[in-house]
C-alpha cells in the first residue's frame, strides 16, 4: 500500500524535473519579491536598529527564508482537486483501491521535495549571496528549522486540500482559490511578521492555523528563538495540523455521499 | 474612427458575454479589491512602526499606491496577452487573426481585453482621493489635465514592454517566462524609488522604466521638486516603449512561421 | 483579372535544433544551431476567375504553407505572387477583404457569442454597407438553412451546423476568391453533400473562384475541375481530373469466379496480345487492364475454355490513383 504511495512521490518529482526550466524563472520572481521587500523594511527601519526587537540583519533573513519556504510550501492542489471535481475526474478516483485525498498529498510531497531541492534550497543560497542575511550554522537550529517547515507544508496543503474540496458546493469556487492566496501570504506573516502587526490584530491571527504556514518557521530560522518557545511554535503547528483533520474529513464524506446520490 | 467604432463593437460584444458568466465577473471584482487590499494594509502596518519611509509621509506612500492603480488598471484591462502563445500561436489564432482586415495587434487586444480591471482604476482614484484630501492636497486647473496624460504614458510603458516581450512568440514558439518576470519587476514601481539602491533605481528610470508608471508621476502631483523633469517625460517615455513595442510586434509577424509547423 | 498568379513562389523555414540539458540550453541562448527547410519550391500558379480548383497532397507536402502565403498569413521567402491583384502579405489589410477562408479544423466565428452576433462583428470588420449587409445575409441564410440557429453561441452547434455557419461567415462580405481549407472534415455524407451543392451555387451565381485543399477526393470529384497536386514542395501536377485519371488511372481491374481451377499460365496464354496482367490462383483472378482493353476482348478470349461463375468490373477511384501517385512518384510515369 505504502509503495502505490512512494510511487506517487516518485512520478510527481519526475513530472516537475521535466519542466524545472520554469523553475529557474521562479526563483528570479522570488529573488524580485525578496528585493522589493527587502529594501521596504530597511527603509522602515531607517535609523532604528530595532523593530519590535527584531534587528535589521534578522528582518533582511526573515524575508529572504520566508519568501524561499514559500517555493518549498505552496503547491497547486487547490486548483487541481477543484478542476477534478469539476470535469467529473473524482467520481472515478472513489472506485480506485485507494484513498483520494492522500493521493493528492502524495502528488504534493513529490512536488514539495522538488521545490525544496531545485528551487528553495538553491534559491535562498543565491539569495544569501545577494543580500546581507545570516542564516545560524547550529545543526541543531536547522534541525528545528526543517521539521518545523514540513508541518508548514502540511499545514498549507491541507488548507488548499479544503479549498478545493469546496468546489463540491460552490459553483464557481477560482474566486474563492484566489483570495485564499492572496489572504494566506498576508495572515501567514509571509508579508509582515505577525509580532509586527497592531496587537489586536495579532492576538487574531494566533487563532488562526496560518501562522503555521510561514511565521513559525521563518522565525525559527531567522531570530534564534530559545528551544522553549520553538517547541511551544512545534506544539501549535501540530495541533492545527491535527485539527484540520477534522474540516477535510466532514468535507469528504458529505461530498462522497453526494457523489453516491448523484451517481457520479 | 474604423477603429473607435470596432473597440466599442467589441466591447458590447464582450459585455454580453461577461453578462452571461455574471458570478465570475463579480468574483473577478472581489479578488482584484482584496488583492489591493492587501497592500494598503502592509503600508498602514508598516507605519505602525515608522513615521516615514525615506522621508514619505504614510498617506503619502498610500497616494502613490494609488495612482499606480490607475496606469495598471489600464495595462491589465486592455494587454492581457498572458496566454498569447498558448492561445494565439500555439493554437493557431493568430492565423485567423491574420485573415481578417485590421491591424492584428489591435484585434488581439480586443479578443483578449478585460475591462472589468478598469475598476482597479476606480479603487486607485479612490485611494489618492483619500490620501489627497488627508494631506490638503490642491489641484492646479493643468492637474486633471497632466493626469490624463500621466496615466496614458503610464500605460503605454506597461502595453509596450508587454508587446515587445509577446512578441519574442513570433519569433519562437518555445515558452519564456519573461512575462511573469517583468510583472514582478514592475511592483517595483509602485513604491518611493529612493527607497532601493542607486543600481535599481537607475534601472527602473533608463532601462525597464516601471518608476515612470507609479512614483515620477504620483511625485508630482505630491508638489516634490525633485522628480519634477522626470515626471514629465512620463508621457514621452511612453510614447517611446509604446513604439518600440508596436514596431518589434510588426516585425514579429513578417516572421511569423504560422500555426502547426 | 487572375485570382491567383505565382512565379517561383518559396518559402523557407529555419528549423532551430536544442541542444540537450541545462548546458545546451545555455549555448542555445547564446548561438542557435539551425537547419534550412523549403517547405515551398518555386511553385508556379496561375488561376483565372471563376475556376474550382483543388488543391492536393499528402501531409507535409507544402498545402497549408502555400494556403498561408495565399492568405497573407505568411510572407513567402522569394518569388512573386499577385493574387487579387494584391501583394498578400505586404497589403494584407485591404487584401483579405477580397478573400473569404474557412479553416475546417479552426473556427472563424466567436465562441461564445450568438452567431448572429458574430456576423454583426464581421460586418463591422469588413465594414459591409448597411444594405447590402442585410440583403446578402437573407441570401446566404436561406440557401445555407441557418436561420434556426442563429442566435445560439457557436459552442452549442453540431458541427455540421457550424461549418455552414463558417460558409456563410466567410461569403458575408463577398469575396472574389474563397480559400476552403479540410471544409468536409468529420462531416456526415448529407452534409458534405449539401455543402458541395452550395459551393457550386456561390460559384456560379457570383463567379467567385474557389481554392480548396482537402484529404476527401469525393470533394474534388465533385467540384474541381482542376486539380494542382504537391509533393516535398513542388507542383507534380496541374491540370484537368480526368487527365489524372486517364494518364495513371490504371485502367479498370476486371474480378474473375471460376467454376473450375485454371493456372495462371494457362490464362495468360489465352489473353496473350492482350494489354492486361493477372493477378490471383485457383479458381479467383483478378485482371488489370489498362486504358483500351475492354471487358468483352476479355471475356471472348476465355469463354471458349472457361466457365464464369462470377464477375465483377472495378474501376480506380481518385483516391486509389493519388495514392499510388504518392507512392510510386510522378517520374515513373510520366
Amino acid at each position: 500500500m505504502l509503495n502505490t504511495y512512494m510511487e506517487l512521490v516518485r512520478i510527481r518529482f519526475l513530472m516537475m524535473l521535466a519542466y524545472r526550466v520554469k523553475y529557474y524563472s521562479g526563483i528570479i520572481i522570488y529573488s524580485l519579491n525578496i528585493g522589493v521587500y527587502y529594501f521596504l523594511w530597511m527603509a522602515i527601519y531607517g535609523e532604528n536598529s530595532s523593530l519590535n526587537g527584531t534587528t535589521p540583519v534578522q528582518m533582511a533573513t526573515y524575508v529572504a527564508v520566508a519568501w524561499m519556504s514559500r517555493a518549498f510550501y505552496f503547491n497547486n492542489l487547490d486548483r487541481e482537486i477543484a478542476a477534478e471535481i469539476r470535469d467529473g475526474t473524482v467520481a472515478i478516483q472513489l472506485i480506485r483501491p485507494y484513498h483520494y485525498i492522500l493521493v493528492k498529498c502524495f502528488q504534493g510531497l513529490g512536488e514539495g521535495i522538488f521545490r525544496l531541492l531545485l528551487f528553495s534550497a538553491p534559491g535562498l543560497f543565491l539569495v544569501s549571496l545577494v543580500f546581507p542575511i545570516q542564516l545560524p550554522t547550529g545543526v541543531e537550529d536547522w534541525g528545528w528549522f526543517v521539521l518545523s517547515l514540513v508541518f508548514a507544508f502540511v499545514i498549507n496543503s491541507q488548507v488548499n486540500v479544503i479549498t478545493g474540496l469546496m468546489a463540491f458546493f460552490i459553483m464557481n469556487n477560482t474566486g474563492l482559490i484566489r483570495g485564499k492566496r492572496v489572504l494566506v501570504d498576508l495572515l501567514s506573516g509571509l508579508l509582515i511578521p505577525i509580532h509586527l502587526f497592531p496587537e489586536w490584530a495579532g492576538k487574531i491571527l494566533a487563532f488562526l492555523p496560518f501562522q503555521g504556514i510561514s511565521y513559525m518557521p521563518s522565525t525559527i530560522l531567522s531570530r534564534g528563538l530559545p528551544t522553549s518557545e520553538i517547541i511551544q511554535f512545534l506544539g501549535i503547528q501540530m495541533l492545527w495540523l491535527i485539527l484540520l483533520l477534522i474540516p477535510i474529513q466532514l468535507l469528504w464524506m458529505t461530498a462522497r455521499r453526494r457523489l453516491i446520490v448523484q451517481g457520479g | 474612427m474604423f477603429y473607435v467604432r470596432l473597440f466599442f463593437h467589441y466591447w458590447m460584444q464582450y459585455l454580453k458575454i461577461r453578462m452571461e458568466y455574471r458570478s465570475d465577473f463579480f468574483v473577478q471584482l472581489v479578488t482584484d479589491l482584496m488583492f489591493q487590499g492587501v497592500n494598503l494594509v502592509f503600508i498602514i502596518v508598516v507605519f505602525s512602526h515608522t513615521a516615514d519611509l525615506s522621508g514619505w509621509s504614510r498617506e503619502e506612500v498610500i497616494f502613490i499606491y494609488g495612482y499606480f492603480l490607475v496606469p495598471f488598471s489600464l495595462f491589465a484591462s486592455f494587454f492581457n496577452l498572458w496566454d498569447f502563445n498558448e492561445r494565439y500561436i500555439i493554437k493557431g489564432e493568430l492565423d485567423r487573426v491574420l485573415t481578417r482586415p485590421a491591424h492584428s495587434l489591435f484585434q488581439v487586444i480586443l479578443e483578449t481585453m478585460t475591462p472589468e480591471s478598469l475598476s482597479g482604476g476606480i479603487t486607485g482614484l479612490l485611494v489618492m482621493g483619500w490620501a489627497g484630501w488627508k494631506m490638503g492636497l490642491e489641484l492646479s486647473w493643468y492637474d486633471p489635465l497632466l493626469f490624463i496624460l500621466f496615466v496614458l504614458g503610464g500605460g503605454a510603458i506597461y502595453a509596450g514592454i508587454y508587446i515587445l516581450l509577446t512578441s519574442i512568440s513570433l519569433f519562437s514558439d518555445s515558452k519564456t517566462d519573461i512575462q511573469p518576470i517583468m510583472f514582478n519587476v514592475g511592483n517595483y514601481g509602485r513604491y518611493p524609488v529612493d527607497v532601493y539602491n542607486k543600481v535599481i533605481r537607475t534601472v527602473l528610470t533608463w532601462v525597464i522604466p516601471f518608476a515612470f508608471v507609479g512614483f515620477y508621476p504620483a511625485s508630482f502631483f505630491l508638489n516634490e521638486e525633485r522628480w519634477m523633469t522626470l515626471a514629465l517625460l512620463t508621457p514621452v517615455v511612453g510614447l517611446v516603449w509604446l513604439y518600440l513595442g508596436i514596431k518589434v510586434w510588426n516585425w514579429g509577424i513578417r516572421n511569423y512561421r504560422g500555426a502547426g509547423n | 483579372m487572375r485570382s491567383i498568379e505565382a512565379k517561383g513562389l518559396t518559402k523557407d523555414f529555419k528549423v532551430y535544433q536544442s541542444r540537450s540539458g541545462l548546458k545546451g540550453a545555455f549555448r542555445d541562448l547564446l548561438n542557435r544551431k539551425y537547419r534550412m527547410i523549403r517547405a515551398v519550391d518555386h511553385i508556379n500558379l496561375s488561376i483565372e476567375q471563376g475556376e474550382i480548383v483543388g488543391y492536393i497532397g499528402e501531409n507535409g507536402a507544402g498545402k497549408s504553407t502555400t494556403i498561408k502565403m495565399l492568405t497573407g498569413i505568411l510572407e513567402p521567402t522569394s518569388g512573386t505572387l499577385q493574387v487579387n491583384g494584391y501583394d498578400p502579405h505586404r497589403e494584407r489589410e485591404q487584401f483579405v477583404r477580397t478573400i473569404g477562408v474557412v479553416f475546417g479544423q479552426r473556427s472563424q466565428l466567436w465562441w461564445d457569442i450568438a452567431v448572429r452576433e458574430s456576423f454583426r462583428l464581421l460586418k463591422k470588420l469588413y465594414r459591409i454597407p448597411d444594405d447590402s449587409y442585410r440583403q446578402h445575409l437573407d441570401r446566404l441564410v436561406e440557401v445555407l438553412e441557418i436561420g434556426s440557429f442563429l442566435d445560439q453561441p457557436v459552442r452549442k452547434l453540431s458541427l455540421g451546423q457550424r461549418m455552414r455557419c463558417e460558409l456563410a461567415a466567410a461569403l458575408l462580405h463577398r469575396p472574389r476568391l474563397l480559400f476552403l481549407d479540410e471544409p468536409t472534415i468529420g462531416l456526415d455524407v448529407l452534409v458534405k453533400e449539401n455543402i458541395r451543392h452550395f459551393l457550386k451555387q456561390v460559384n456560379k451565381e457570383y463567379g467567385t473562384t474557389i481554392l480548396l485543399t482537402t484529404h476527401d477526393l469525393s470533394d474534388i470529384e465533385a467540384l474541381c475541375s482542376r486539380v494542382v497536386m504537391l509533393d516535398q514542395g513542388k507542383i507534380i501536377y496541374d491540370g484537368d481530373l480526368e487527365r489524372l485519371r486517364s494518364q495513371w488511372g490504371d485502367g479498370r481491374r476486371l474480378i474473375l469466379e471460376l467454376k473450375d481451377e485454371i493456372s495462371l499460365s494457362a490464362l495468360n496464354e489465352r489473353s496473350h496480345g492482350l494489354a492486361l496482367r493477372w493477378e490471383g490462383e485457383g479458381t479467383r483472378f483478378v485482371a488489370h487492364m489498362e486504358n483500351g482493353t475492354g471487358v468483352s476482348d476479355v471475356l471472348s478470349r476465355l469463354v471458349p475454355a472457361v466457365t464464369v461463375r462470377e464477375m465483377k468490373i472495378e474501376e480506380a477511384t481518385t483516391e486509389d490513383i493519388v495514392r499510388r501517385i504518392y507512392r510510386e512518384g510522378i517520374t515513373h510515369h510520366a
